[in-house]
């Protein structure tokens, strides 16, 4: 653990906040109209997985959390817990759902991630910055008002609903930004 | 990483959202010259830039042929030359200017240099100015053929149709922090506040009392007031400022450690400031003054005052009310994008691309 101040919190890292554990989801300047500046932290309380938002002040004090990565091997969802093996040593780890949050959704066969692990915990899992998935469900384009021009919502094999284009169709294969959960592209194989 | 334009070369739906910042502005310009307001062009960079303590200047040099140089800054506001055509009669006035202001972060909710429109209304006070704005935002909606009754912003739901929720900073904090006035304009019992709600206090101990006090009684705004007011689906009005943090208002009539001050804010997002104008050469002094003593507290540049501007107030300026609004943030709004980069032909994060980016 080492403290760092609140002005250096970067996106991605893990902090102590209310004495637990939190991942930083975004950070942000803010200048209250006229006033000194402050670090807005979003972050995930990693025990929950509920999102909660403070406004530090720059020089407050932030414990910034040291945490162990293991790569694992996406295995099975049994609707409550993920479950994940060591390719190596086959060990298997549960993870509850709420961990992965949205991104439980961007699984797929086989798919090896990073589970961060703090004081034998697994806090959080990572996974590629970008997933292939199949398209299961692409209907017809109804015309789009201001909020989706252009896109049309397709569901992936998973059940996760992402905005694409109108000529994704039913069984093509798109590549998924796993942070965002957005269309990046159709995969031509 | 695409830059915007290239983004709009290979995206033709993109252009429809960059072209929106044409359609709102020409539909503020109708707005305030239907109503005969003069539309006027200022100076961006000046000698005697605003006194702002919490400012951060983007500063050059002037030279000229003979190797005479001086000291030259980008205006963070239009504000001290406006005022002086206020005091050559100009009657109601409004701009549309870039201003400019350093250390903020490139993109999210910030660029160094951004639009802004700062209109001033003479015989006015600033409940009228507070009209003014709700009529504005109402006649955007129009012209855009959007139904503000049922506005999206971010996959929320806001009904944009005046009047908007109106609330005193003090009705505020009794109703979030159940804080009086007497103890929220202390440092004292806002340090017992903050404690009881786990804040570091640490990082106020090097600070000078009024310093910390403003620190806490910020951080306390945005963490417990703020985030209340984004549940809003409505812009919210918060008027009546602790005097310090409005140097360039008046005091308000109830009570002088208030002055006339009004923000708007709408999703979490800060759309305007605006003040009842401060006409009183004497007081408007003494305010500047200070300002600059904060500044040397913090250890930033020392400014000089622009006695120009003074010299104006003590020439006689109508009563009047005046707001500076954030076109490039309501422009955010109408384009439905939660970045400023998403609105801006040419963001500061695709021109300093050296710089590392905060989010």
């Amino acid at each position: 653990m080492s403290t760092i101040k609140a002005g250096n919190i970067k996106k991605g890292i893990y902090i102590l906040y209310k004495n637990l554990p939190h991942y930083v989801v975004k950070t942000q300047f803010v200048s209250p109209g006229k006033g000194s500046a402050f670090t807005r932290v979003k972050m995930r309380d990693m025990r929950n997985g509920s999102n909660v938002e403070f406004n530090f002040k720059s020089h407050d004090n932030v414990e910034e959390l040291d945490v162990e990565t293991k790569e694992m091997q996406f295995l099975y969802n049994d609707g409550n817990d993920i479950v994940f093996m060591d390719p190596r040593s086959y060990e298997q780890i549960s993870v509850p759902k709420h961990i992965l949050g949205d991104k439980a959704l961007m699984l797929t066969a086989e798919i090896k991630v990073y589970l961060t692990i703090y004081e034998e915990q697994v806090i959080g899992v990572v996974l590629p910055p970008k997933v292939r998935m199949t398209v299961a469900n692409a209907a017809d384009a109804i015309s789009g008002d201001r909020q989706t021009a252009g896109k049309k919502p397709v569901t992936m094999e998973s059940g996760l609903i992402v905005q694409a284009p109108l000529f994704i169709r039913t069984g093509d294969t798109l590549l998924i930004d796993t942070e965002t959960a957005d269309y990046v592209s159709r995969v031509n194989d | 990483m695409q830059k915007n334009w290239q983004k709009l070369k290979s995206n033709v739906n993109l252009r429809e959202r960059f072209l929106l910042r044409e359609k709102i502005v020409d539909s503020i310009r109708l707005f305030f010259k239907s109503q005969h307001f003069h539309e006027v062009e200022t100076p961006l960079m000046t000698s005697y830039p605003p006194t702002d303590p919490y400012f951060d200047l983007f500063e050059t040099t002037l030279e000229l042929p003979n190797g005479q140089t001086q000291a030259a800054y980008f205006y963070t506001s239009p504000e001290y030359s406006l005022k002086k055509l206020l005091a050559a009669d100009f009657g109601n006035i409004f701009e549309i200017c870039k201003t400019f202001r350093n250390k903020e972060s490139l993109g999210g909710m910030h660029n160094p240099e951004f639009t802004i429109m700062e209109f001033y209304r003479i015989n006015a006070n600033y409940f009228d100015v507070m009209a003014d704005f709700e009529k504005m935002l109402f006649f955007i909606c129009q012209t855009l053929q959007i139904n503000a009754k049922r506005f999206v912003y971010q996959s929320k739901n806001y009904d944009l149709t005046p009047p908007y929720p109106k609330f005193s900073v003090a009705e505020l904090f009794s109703k979030y922090l159940h804080l009086s006035a007497d103890e929220f304009l202390a440092l004292k019992p806002l340090k017992k506040k903050a404690a009881s709600l786990n804040y570091d206090l640490s990082s106020l101990a090097n600070l000078s009392p009024n310093l910390a006090w403003e620190e806490l009684y910020n951080q306390l705004f945005l963490n417990e007031i703020e985030s209340q007011l984004a549940q809003f689906n409505q812009p919210v009005l918060v008027y009546d400022y602790p005097a310090v943090q409005a140097t360039l208002a008046r005091k308000t009539a109830a009570d002088p450690r208030f002055a006339e001050r009004f923000e708007v804010y709408l999703a979490g997002m800060e759309l305007g400031n605006a003040f009842g104008e401060l006409i009183d050469p004497v007081v408007q002094k003494r305010g500047l003054r200070h300002d600059l003593q904060v500044r040397r507290q913090l250890g930033k540049k020392d400014q000089k005052i622009d006695q120009d501007f003074l010299a104006a107030l003590e020439s006689g300026l109508p009563p009047c009310s005046g707001m500076a609004v954030g076109i490039d943030r309501l422009i955010m709004l109408f384009a439905d994008v939660g970045d400023i980069d998403d609105v801006l032909l040419f963001p500061a994060s695709q021109i300093f691309t050296d710089a590392e980016t905060h989010s």
